[in-house]
């Protein structure tokens, strides 16, 4: 069975805005998916269809079996979900928040109160467990609503900009909070966010979301074999043969053609002449041969470095290409 | 899910009573209606019946074994029997009132009310546990006024007139019936309300309307133009008790979480 299963889903809002179109995608069980999309690509309203807080427009999903369209509640039991706009109360503590919500998916207090114990300690809120929540700063909030959304051990995780506020340290430990729940205990994620950098870190698997499009769905290999440029290298040196500043660097891997382009020239030291290249080749094959070509041309070289494209790199080629 | 829906009664009363402002503002209207209003109608009555010479007219309007009363025991009957009853209308209205405005439009307002409906209970439970949570506060408020006023006015018409206050089948309706229909009725309307208010003070302003036709009924009695009696109660309690049932019923219908969130 799919943790998650949309199949041509649409959501168009009264007033005729498409948030969501035609989207058809899968997630196997204990997957750490990242759906990825900047501010209004509708991956909240993908969530909140997910949970059946709104209705589809047309076509149909599934999670873990269950149709949240028709049985909302069945859904609720299974995911917890972290949003913007599912907030807490401010005149309650945060053990007591968490009592509360434990509660309403009808958890003993004995035992809401030890969940909620061990949540604030890994979420590191322990100390301001018996403050109110208006004491609480957005960061705090912010992990107070995920351990909220853990309190009943849901099979699904749905998590709306996780780290938004949060300080790069927490951010850093939340992932890491995400990651074992996943390992450990087969936890699916769904991380919608637009903080592409800190998706990366975690996420085994990826969907790239645009004005309610879904542009592509993989491994970050295979989104990074889907656009055309797969690899770049960056080069300095004093003297650059011609040919790297033209078309074809390795004739003889007949790779295709790979551009060579100065992103910047600068002079340093005594007139010396120091080129900055970046160019797009298709395998680290091509360094050893770039290399051996700028040095028997007499050249020196000062800095060799190879990247693969960030999903960043990915999503603006993609949008681009759109 | 009784579990989850007691929680909900418990937070809501809770958050209510740590609001001082929303507190001081049920607790006003009682005091005044129960406590201090009928004091000064006592005190006068007692001290200086001449100067209720109004009232005469009324007086002659009163059933004819009720005439023969002297002036000051008439009008303990009458303020006890047929205006104190419809002030445990308003109570009732004004407490639910402002229970529900603020448990349910207050999680709108919070934005916690989507976090509600992340939780494995139906809107249906959701609506029930919202609506059992007013109707209860709003019941315990109509109550503790009640035992007060008995109190404060038993002791003042003991030492005033010497005699003792006895309860008539007008407040077993009032208490037992009216109170909780109109209670409902009250609680039903702000939560239809709920879903296009966007704040708290839009919702009770709503509300407010509701109290009018009791103002009426208890100008009713000082004009003398429909004094209640058991009958009326009986049947006005019988109509908003049926009205009360169609309206939740209708208003559940409508319900869903989409429609109470609102594009978000």
């Amino acid at each position: 069975m799919h943790a998650v299963a949309m199949e041509q889903l649409s959501k168009i809002y009264a007033g005729g805005k498409t948030a969501v179109a035609d989207m058809s995608l899968t997630l196997e069980p204990g997957e750490v998916f990242g759906f990825l999309g900047p501010n209004g690509a509708g991956k909240t309203t993908t969530v909140k269809v997910l949970n059946g807080m709104l209705q589809p427009s047309a076509g149909d999903c599934l999670v873990f079996g269950e149709d949240p369209a028709r049985n909302p509640e069945k859904v609720h039991a299974l995911s917890g979900v972290m949003t913007e706009h599912a907030q807490m109360y401010n005149n309650l503590t945060g053990m007591q928040n968490l009592v509360f919500y434990g509660s309403m998916f009808g958890i003993g207090e004995t035992e809401s109160r030890k969940r909620a114990g061990e949540l604030l300690r890994q979420l590191e809120l322990a100390e301001a467990a018996g403050q109110k929540l208006s004491a609480y700063s957005t960061g705090m909030r912010q992990r107070l609503s995920i351990a909220r959304a853990l309190m009943h051990r849901p099979k699904i995780l749905f998590l709306d900009e996780p780290t938004s506020g949060l300080d790069p340290e927490s951010a850093h430990n939340v992932n890491q909070m995400i990651l074992n729940l996943a390992k450990e205990q087969g936890m699916t994620i769904f991380l919608c966010t637009h903080q592409l950098r800190y998706a990366q870190e975690i996420c085994s698997r990826y969907g790239l979301i645009d004005e309610g499009r879904l542009l592509t769905v993989g491994t970050l290999e295979e989104l990074r074999d889907g656009i055309s440029s797969g690899m770049r290298v960056r080069i300095q040196a004093d003297r650059v043969p011609d040919a790297f500043l033209k078309e074809n660097v390795c004739d003889e891997h007949e790779k295709k053609k790979t551009e060579a382009e100065i992103i910047n020239f600068a002079a340093e030291g005594k007139g010396t002449e120091i080129r900055d290249l970046t160019l797009e080749i298709t395998s680290e094959d091509e360094i050893p041969c770039i290399v051996r070509q700028i040095v028997e041309g007499g050249g020196k070289i000062y800095h060799v470095s190879a990247s693969r494209p960030s999903l960043e790199d990915i999503y603006f080629a993609l949008t681009v290409e759109r | 899910m009784n579990r989850a829906i007691s929680a909900i009664v418990k937070k809501d009363m809770r958050e209510i009573t740590a609001n001082r402002q929303l507190l001081l503002t049920i607790v006003i209207v009682p005091l005044v209606l129960t406590l201090v209003v009928p004091s000064i109608f006592l005190l006068s009555a007692h001290f200086a019946p001449q100067e209720m010479g109004e009232l005469q007219e009324l007086m002659r309007m009163m059933p004819e074994e009720m005439q023969n009363k002297e002036t000051e025991e008439l009008m303990v009957t009458l303020l006890f029997d047929n205006i104190l009853p419809l002030f445990f209308l308003i109570i009732p209205i004004m407490a639910a009132s402002v229970m529900a405005a603020s448990s349910f439009v207050g999680e709108k307002e919070q934005s916690t009310l989507e976090t509600l409906l992340y939780s494995p209970l139906t809107v249906k439970q959701l609506f029930h546990a919202k609506v059992l949570s007013s109707f209860l506060f709003s019941m315990l408020v109509s109550w503790i006024s009640f035992l007060a006023m008995l109190l404060l006015l038993g002791v003042e018409v003991n030492v005033l007139t010497g005699g003792m206050l006895i309860l008539g089948i007008n407040w077993l309706l009032v208490l037992g019936l009216l109170s909780p229909a109109v209670s409902l009725i009250a609680i039903t309307m702000i939560v239809r309300c709920s879903a296009k208010a966007q704040n708290v003070m839009e919702a009770q302003q709503k509300a407010a309307f509701l109290i009018l036709p009791v103002v009426f009924l208890i100008a009713g009695q000082f004009l003398g133009a429909i004094l209640i009696n058991a009958l009326i109660l009986a049947g006005l309690a019988l109509i908003l008790g049926l009205l009360a049932c169609l309206l939740l019923k209708t208003s559940l219908r409508k319900f869903s979480g989409e429609m109470l969130l609102g594009n978000r």
